[in-house]
């Protein structure tokens, strides 16, 4: 018999179920009004680009693209993980998080833009948009600052972001055809084989091959031993702008990509348990890797101020002599302006190549902007990063300012990073990888280890001529 | 109320078809590789046959005995000769086998049961034990392929019996490896087939500079063994003897554990030390270690369920004392998933490993009727139960293209063509051989390569090079893998070479290596999608490429 107790408990439920429903009877209605608290861009391509794109089709996922880049999730569209880490690796929270929003440990930001946004949409960040670096496995709730639970780095500006994942691909084809020369002759001559690994005229150390086809790769030097030049982070420990684009949406937002997070890889369509599936699909992130992809390459501008030009003349040849050229390099050759998406070295849990029937191919030569790029006689674009993309050690026994990190990244030690390219320099103060570093002066101070030279020689260069090299960094600029 | 009624209906099939139900888990989600049969394009041509004497049995070997890495094979053929193929395999490619004429008298590949490679003298060349009806012949390996028969350089006698069944340890100190022969029916005793079982045997090295196994031991009583074993069952790192019998012809009989100590004759564990009478038709041993706790399961394959047994954390980490959970694990495997004949199944084979690279450990069953016997399936396939995200097995046997109607005994599981997915060799009896090729996921348009994988070798230096008995602890992200270096298990056969390990999403990983004698290696940092050599005293792991095509 029920007792009144009972059903007044009844009557309850009832009424929550109800009013549940009527919600969800009203949500989908809601949900596509102009003012709907979700995100209209998301889904807006229903399907994966294939095939080179026209202009019109290229310019029509770039602007779904930048919508995504910029729009505010909300938890109607799956912001927030309250059972999952921000590891790169689904990983399950060991207790449910209540907070949508944390601001270290993350999720940390509304929006993609909310960080890159210096000097604009797509650019870098100041230090109050710096973020925590984690692994995310087994301290995946820090709440401190302190360096023994992640790392604290500034936010890097993405123009030029194509044509940097594009000389990546080919160094590392080029990286790799060495390893396979070495042991065809290594089999060939039943000895080992050493051969220098240089890629663009960047040195990567020695690789030695067996007769019996296997590799020793003691002797590597700023790349990955799968030989993958991975060109982003301030670690150079990310493949590519889609694998970037990936990690970043579930470790600032909590928004998970099907094509690492879905029931495929974890045997759920809802792995970080906020009660949406599916949050981005693999078109969505195409349309993301494509705006971010085809974002135009810093360039240089001098300022109309009475002797900026000749100091800036004055300041490029110092930046050789002094030798920051070594590592800062001014321009590396690309063969080829089509950026493929899916792209060749992303590996299982990032959609590549092999894993769908028909890639993308943008052709980053049909923007307006493409066509300033320097070419050589080649005709080869020589693209201006002012990098080597290649990792270095930044600290000595003497400079250390650099070496603030208490965590490797990545199998990467705490005191190496990559060669910040310094095309944007000038739009993106503060500088440094924690962003601490208020002035260029005092960024190239702090350059310790590999770049300890270079830096001593500007130490020891006269006031007119560390301005003068100032003058120069400072018209490397993003105009967006 | 019927408003209210239609009113939840319709929100609850708003709740489901919008994706914002409670419980978003999808059953069985992963990829399901599909495997292509290939034998006879692959040129792989040989069956397994004979009378009784060869219901068991019907093993395969594989390992490299050319050099190349490439994992060659040796197949039982029973009353016919056991064959030779030689890996030509493309990397990524269709299977390619040569045959291999080694010059070995067909009489003495003649009566072959089964199969197992082990580098006696740790000369790097893989040597092979030939389980035979009659003599056993041990084959030492040379160079390109060559061998020769080293009973008598090795002093191993061969014995006499119906043997079945083999496992190989290095022993603490010892500089060769103690090898255990498993023994069937004994068919000259008083009343056989019945209660007639054959003694095991134990091989222990005497001490010197040459192998020299003249005075074995006899492991007794035996009772019909189908697959031996040396675990590491209690994580002690003195491995102890695991044998698997077949209730058919033992009178008495139950499976055996043999504690092996050094200096000692093995003695069987008993009851009073936890171990518990089990009587199954025991064909098979299969190792894995779900949790990667150091305590292994065990699948243990006969007619009708496959046990699956994990040591029972009441009864003590010390106390050999199992649970079967092939039930809660949907691993049972007794009667076929496919072909609507409802009577009991027959399992032979049985091998751990992760074939969709998902992470998830896979647990594969040759199974077929051993003849003609009405009270078991006669259609009868293969089970390829994929692991789930969910902790339990799915048959995925029939959508991966292994359901074949044939009758499977032994197998292996490899990677034939070194692109990182496994692929499939089955033993058949009376019946060609089957050879699979993994292809990937099946998609609309092809076949998409399944998740990142490592495959490992180890070289332990002059003594045991291949570190059989060695533990391979693979770490990505909070989880830990581990794959245990074995000679045994199976259904008479036995693999050697690169060790696979699936890593799903995981781009790198970090190795750790617990050596035969049992001192740990240091962290090696490697990424996916390579085969990885980890050499002993070396501070980098290297990594190996298949030669160019």
């Amino acid at each position: 018999m029920m007792t009144s107790s009972h059903k007044g408990r009844r009557r309850r439920r009832f009424g929550s179920i109800a009013a549940l429903v009527m919600c969800g009877l009203a949500s989908p209605a809601l949900a596509d009004e102009p003012w709907a608290e979700r995100t209209q861009a998301l889904g807006a391509i229903a399907e994966m680009p294939a095939g080179v794109l026209s202009k019109d089709d290229l310019e029509t996922l770039i602007t779904n693209g930048e919508a995504l880049f910029g729009a505010h999730f909300t938890t109607l569209d799956g912001v927030g993980r309250p059972r999952a880490t921000q590891a790169i690796d689904p990983t399950r929270r060991k207790h449910p998080r209540e907070q949508v929003f944390f601001r270290t440990a993350g999720p940390d930001a509304g929006s993609c833009a909310a960080c890159h946004n210096q000097p604009a949409i797509g650019g870098a960040g100041d230090f109050v948009a710096n973020v925590f670096a984690s692994e995310g496995f087994e301290s995946a709730d820090f709440d401190s600052l302190d360096p023994q639970f992640s790392s604290e780095r500034g936010t890097n500006h993405l123009f030029g972001a194509g044509l940097v994942e594009l000389l990546a691909r080919e160094m590392s084809l080029e990286l790799q055809s060495v390893r396979s020369k070495a042991l065809s002759q290594a089999r060939a001559a039943g000895s080992a084989v050493r051969l220098p690994l240089e890629a663009k005229g960047v040195d990567f150390g020695y690789i030695t091959a067996e007769p019996d086809g296997s590799v020793n790769l003691d002797e590597l030097d700023g790349v990955d031993t799968d030989l993958v030049i991975r060109p982003f982070s301030q670690k150079g420990v990310m493949t590519s702008l889609r694998q970037f684009t990936v990690n970043a949406l579930n470790q600032h937002h909590g928004m998970q990509a099907d094509e690492r997070f879905g029931a495929r890889w974890t045997g759920t369509d809802d792995f970080d348990g906020d009660g949406k599936s599916g949050e981005i699909s693999a078109a969505d992130i195409s349309a993301m890797v494509a705006w971010q992809a085809t974002l135009p390459a810093p360039v240089q501008m001098i300022p109309e101020a009475s002797g900026w030009a000749e100091a800036a003349d004055r300041g490029e040849a110092s930046f050789t002599d002094f030798g920051c050229t070594v590592c800062h390099r001014p321009a590396l050759p690309l063969e080829s302006l089509s950026f493929a998406d899916p792209g060749p070295f992303d590996l299982a849990g990032t959609l590549n190549e092999r894993q769908v029937s028909s890639k993308a191919v943008y052709d980053i030569a049909l923007l307006d902007w493409a066509g300033s790029l320097p070419r050589d006689e080649k005709g080869r674009v020589l693209v201006p990063l002012y990098g080597d993309l290649k990792r270095h050690a930044m600290t000595d026994n003497q400079i250390d300012a650099l070496g603030n990190e208490l965590l490797s990244q990545r199998f990467v030690d705490r005191n190496i990073f990559q060669t910040a390219e310094l095309w944007g320099v000038g739009s993106t103060q503060p500088f440094g990888h924690r962003n601490d570093f208020s002035t260029l002066d005092e960024i190239i101070l702090a350059h310790g280890g590999n770049g300890r030279e270079a830096r001593d020689a500007y130490a020891a260069a006269s006031d007119a001529e560390k301005s003068a090299l100032i003058a120069f960094l400072k018209t490397l600029v993003i105009v967006p | 109320m019927m408003k209210l009624l239609s009113l939840l209906a319709f929100g609850a099939l708003w709740l489901v078809t919008s994706g914002h139900g409670v419980n978003a888990e999808t059953g069985f989600s992963a990829d399901v590789p599909i495997l292509h049969e290939e034998a006879t394009t692959a040129g792989i041509d040989q069956s397994y046959t004979g009378g009784w004497e060869f219901f068991v049995g019907g093993g395969a070997a594989s390992f490299d005995c050319n050099g190349d890495r490439l994992p060659d094979l040796l197949i039982a053929g029973g009353s016919g000769p056991a064959k030779f193929f030689v890996n030509e395999s493309q990397t990524g490619g269709a299977l390619d086998f040569r045959p291999l004429d080694t010059g070995l008298k067909p009489e003495d590949l003649t009566g072959v049961l089964g199969a197992y490679p082990l580098d006696i003298d740790n000369d790097r060349h893989m040597d092979l034990v030939l389980l035979r009806l009659g003599r056993n012949l041990v084959l030492k390996g040379g160079p390109d392929c060559q061998f020769e028969k080293a009973n008598r350089s090795f002093s191993i006698d061969g014995g006499r019996a119906w043997s079945t069944a083999m496992s190989a340890i290095w022993e603490k100190g010892n500089r060769f490896p103690t090898i255990a022969i498993g023994n069937y029916v004994d068919r000259s005793a008083p009343g056989t087939p019945f209660g007639t079982c054959e003694p095991n045997q134990l091989l222990r090295p005497r001490a010197g500079d040459a192998p020299d196994y003249s005075d074995p031991l006899t492991l007794e009583p035996g009772y019909c063994a189908l697959s031996l074993l040396f675990t590491d069952w209690n994580r002690t790192g003195q491995p102890d003897l695991r044998i698997t019998n077949d209730r058919q012809y033992y009178r008495g009989g139950e499976e055996q554990l043999w504690e092996m100590s050094e200096g000692r004759a093995p003695r069987l564990y008993t009851a009073s030390q936890g171990w518990q009478r089990l009587t199954v038709w025991g064909m098979g041993i299969a190792e894995t270690d779900f949790d990667a706790d150091g305590l292994p399961e065990y699948a243990l394959t006969s007619m009708g369920d496959t046990k699956l047994q994990k040591l029972d954390e009441e009864a003590g980490e010390d106390r050999p004392t199992y649970r079967d959970i092939a039930f809660e694990k949907g691993a049972t495997a007794h009667r076929p998933y496919s072909g609507g004949d409802p009577k009991p199944s027959t399992g032979w084979h049985s091998a751990f490993a992760d074939f969709n690279n998902d992470t998830m450990t896979d647990l594969f069953i040759a199974k077929g009727n051993v003849q003609a016997m009405p009270d078991f399936a006669s259609y009868d396939p293969d089970n390829l139960l994929l692991g789930g995200f969910d902790d339990t097995f799915h048959e995925k046997g029939a959508e991966a293209g292994i359901a074949l109607n044939t009758r499977g005994r032994g197998a292996v599981v490899e990677d034939f063509n070194m692109d990182g997915m496994l692929d499939l060799l089955v033993v058949n009896r009376e019946h060609p051989a089957s050879l699979f090729r993994n292809l990937g996921a099946a998609t609309d348009w092809g076949h998409r390569p399944l998740g990142n994988w490592v495959k490992i070798e180890l070289d332990n230096g002059k003594i045991n090079p291949a570190a059989v008995g060695s533990l391979i602890s693979v770490r990505t992200g909070t989880r830990t893998q581990t794959r245990r270096i074995q000679i045994g298990g199976g259904h008479a056969s036995g693999r050697t070479g690169f060790v696979h390990v699936g890593l799903g999403v995981s781009e790198r990983a970090t190795i750790r290596v617990q050596w035969p004698d049992g001192e740990w290696s240091h962290p090696y940092r490697v990424f996916a999608n390579q085969h990885v050599r980890i050499i002993r005293g070396e501070a980098n792991a290297r990594y190996w490429y298949p030669a160019a095509q």
